[in-house]
């Protein structure tokens, strides 16, 4: 007889949500989360898309501490000397359309507590080792040699899978499969954030950026998002461009993000507040390792559930998603035949059958698009020439828009039939 | 027979987060987060040392209201057997005297007692007065600033830091040990006691159950008052790099500012 029903690793979005399903259904459920308090380890962004939440918790966005939602969605390409921007607002971004900012120490914190309060045990401050194993059965986890029982284990560990790599059931991280995020949270007065970003109360911004003004080619995108009264910046940035430039350092990136001469004036007098880097999860489906096993499964960014397309950047509510999945799939299995690698593989068909992997299944492959010279340098660049040949007035006699374009790819080195075929491509794949 | 430890802890403003206000020199403590009294931790592990050795049962005390909870669980976590919670509104205001005198009430109904921990000092007040305070409410022997301790048949052997160097005093048990800040590396919770823990709770004691008159404690049986607090003067720091091949301008710069003077002829 084991001690628990299940035992959940990591106390983020997918762990929180998978122990408040699973206690919800009158199972015996263990949330462990290393950091304490809950979040204070973690370095999302962040913003939650979507409405994944109301899954465990109905009325999330009454009770939730969320900063902003989004109401303002930024694309942008940034060369050393100019920005091009899209903007898109818009008031069918309602509150629930769309997605909120959050700080995740309060975040994960109210999560935490909403899970023990579902009747969760939650323990903080310690960190698994490895699954327990009894055979080719998890028996529950290790820690600092006791064995904790449980009929089953869903590992939400996040970015950084120690527990499933140690305990091999998944392959380490490869460089393509991770990049390193660093972020900042720079504190600032709502109303400063209001007037700077064109927002009313409770409206947010969210900006991903190309950063292509990197010495020596590094490739990283910059992101930065309003909350309340302070302002996340940061930049994710390549691990194999990283590893290749050995002079660049991911806190140089940050620096040449912050003071770029179109970013700088949003955060003047601003004060830094915290400053943190972590891995983040970029390697799409091809990274997913097998998500479950006898007696096992993985959740959230620990299964490389985290989604970006250059437009958008996601994890948390893919985390919720598989993390509920889990949960439901322990809920039936222990209802029906019991806990076997054979009831667990209908996580993989709950996911199949959800945005989580379907998502992942639609963008296969972008990662090629947006990771690459084309998109970090060239095109900033030929739009930079592009807009300059449009808009600066110079005396000169005026030329043609094709005129423009093709000086302007001339002196990229980008061939008008490549950029054709790449920009097919990418047309294609996002 | 088991060995009686017992553990005194306090729970304590995180330093790095107390300021003074510049108005009113008062403490503000209301932006800081609450922590395990840094020297408590030390205790906590000399404690756990003695009972590596020795059959011994470790409780773990503290005078507080009820927001010490966790941190008691979590002295349990990390090996304590115990955690004794002394809650009371009339021992609010309480300075060291009460303090001491409360805690060595709640010590003597704890029954056999052989060595009691306590941090050297805490760091919201660093008075120091609470470990030898119970030792005299106790009549137990006292070795205060020890950086180690270990027991032998009925005594207590342990090193005191000194300004002039390094003192070891035998003493006979019951004593109070109090532990100097870093004497030790305190071992990490497991999430096996953390579970144990959170099952077997905590015992709370009102100062009726330790029998202990209120009017003998509380704010009015204080006799210590703060008149008034002053801040240091702030010291202005500058810096300046200059590159190691460049060491004239470097003299100069020492010169200039007055750290160094020129001399000689």
């Amino acid at each position: 007889m084991s001690e628990f029903d299940a035992i959940v690793v990591g106390g983020g979005p997918a762990g929180t949500s998978a122990a408040m399903r699973l206690a919800a259904n009158k199972l015996n459920v263990l949330l462990v989360e290393k950091a304490d308090p809950p979040g204070s380890k973690n370095v999302s962004g962040g913003v939650l898309w979507g409405n994944s939440l109301a899954g465990v918790m109905p009325d999330w966005e009454k009770t939730a501490p969320l900063e902003r939602f989004v109401k303002s969605k930024g694309v942008g390409f940034l060369t050393k000397d100019s920005s091009i921007d899209i903007n898109f607002r818009s008031s069918k971004f309602s509150e629930t359309k769309t997605g909120y900012t959050v700080l995740r120490t309060k975040f994960d914190q109210f999560l935490n507590k909403k899970a023990k309060d579902s009747g969760a045990t939650v323990v903080t401050g310690v960190t698994v080792d490895k699954l327990a194993f009894e055979g080719n059965k998890v028996i529950g986890v290790e820690q600092d040699g006791d064995v904790i029982t449980s009929d089953s284990v869903i590992l939400a560990e996040g970015a950084n899978p120690r527990v499933a790599i140690d305990s091999g059931i998944r392959p380490p991280l490869k460089d393509q499969d991770v990049a390193i995020g660093v972020k900042e949270v720079i504190k600032l007065p709502e109303k400063t954030i209001n007037d700077r970003f064109n927002l009313r109360e409770k409206e947010g911004f969210a900006g991903e950026y190309v950063l292509g003004f990197l010495e020596g080619g590094v490739e990283a995108g910059g992101f930065l998002y309003t909350n309340k009264d302070s302002i996340s910046l940061g930049a994710v940035i390549s691990m194999k461009h990283l590893r290749e430039n050995n002079k660049t350092y991911s806190f140089d990136i940050i620096e040449q993000f912050k003071n770029h001469p179109s970013i700088a004036p949003l955060l003047e007098d601003g004060k830094v507040d915290e400053y943190s880097a972590h891995m983040v999860q970029e390697g799409g489906l091809a990274s997913i390792p097998k998500l479950y096993g006898n007696g096992y499964m993985i959740a959230g960014d620990a299964a490389g559930f985290s989604f970006s397309n250059g437009l958008i950047l996601q994890g948390m509510n893919y985390a919720i998603a598989s993390g509920i999945a889990a949960a439901d799939t322990i809920v039936e299995a222990k209802a029906g035949s019991g806990i076997s690698e054979q009831s667990l593989s209908k996580y993989e068909e709950k996911l199949m059958n959800s945005f989580v992997l379907k998502d992942m299944h639609t963008f296969k492959g972008i990662g090629d698009i947006t990771w690459g010279s084309l998109v970090h340098q060239k095109m900033p660049n030929v739009l930079e020439k592009v807009m300059l040949g449009l808009l600066m007035e110079d005396g000169e006699p005026k030329k043609h828009m094709n005129q423009i374009v093709k000086e302007a790819l001339k002196s990229s080195g980008l061939k008008s039939s490549k950029l054709l075929l790449e920009g097919y491509r990418m047309y294609r794949r996002m | 027979m088991a060995l009686e430890l017992v553990v005194l802890i306090k729970v304590v403003p995180d330093g790095k987060e107390v300021f003074v206000d510049p108005v009113n020199f008062t403490l503000n403590r209301s932006m800081a987060t609450n922590v395990l009294n840094p020297a408590d931790e030390n205790a906590l592990e000399a404690a756990l040392k003695i009972k590596d050795e020795h059959d011994a049962r470790i409780t773990v005390m503290t005078m507080a209201p009820p927001f010490a909870e966790p941190f008691l669980l979590e002295c349990m976590s990390r090996g304590a057997d115990q955690a004794v919670l002394i809650s009371d509104r009339a021992v609010a205001g309480s300075d060291t005297y009460p303090t001491s005198l409360t805690v060595a009430a709640a010590i003597k109904h704890l029954g056999k007692v052989d060595i009691v921990f306590a941090g050297e000092k805490t760091s919201d007040s660093s008075t120091g007065h609470v470990g030898p305070g119970v030792a005299e409410f106790l009549e137990a022997e006292l070795s205060s600033y020890s950086r180690s301790c270990k027991y032998e048949d009925g005594f207590v052997i342990a090193e005191r830091e000194l300004e002039e160097g390094v003192e070891v005093v035998k003493i006979p048990t019951p004593a109070v040990v109090t532990v100097i800040t870093d004497s030790n590396v305190p071992r990490r919770a497991t999430l096996r006691r953390k579970l144990d823990a959170q099952k077997q709770g905590i015992i709370v004691w009102s100062l009726q159950e330790i029998g202990l008159p209120a009017d003998w404690v509380g704010l009015r049986s204080s006799p210590t008052v703060v008149k008034k607090m002053l801040p240091f003067p702030a010291i202005e720091r500058k810096s300046k790099v200059i590159e190691v091949d460049k060491i004239d301008e470097f003299v100069k710069e020492l010169v200039e500012t007055g750290i160094i003077k020129q001399g000689g002829n």
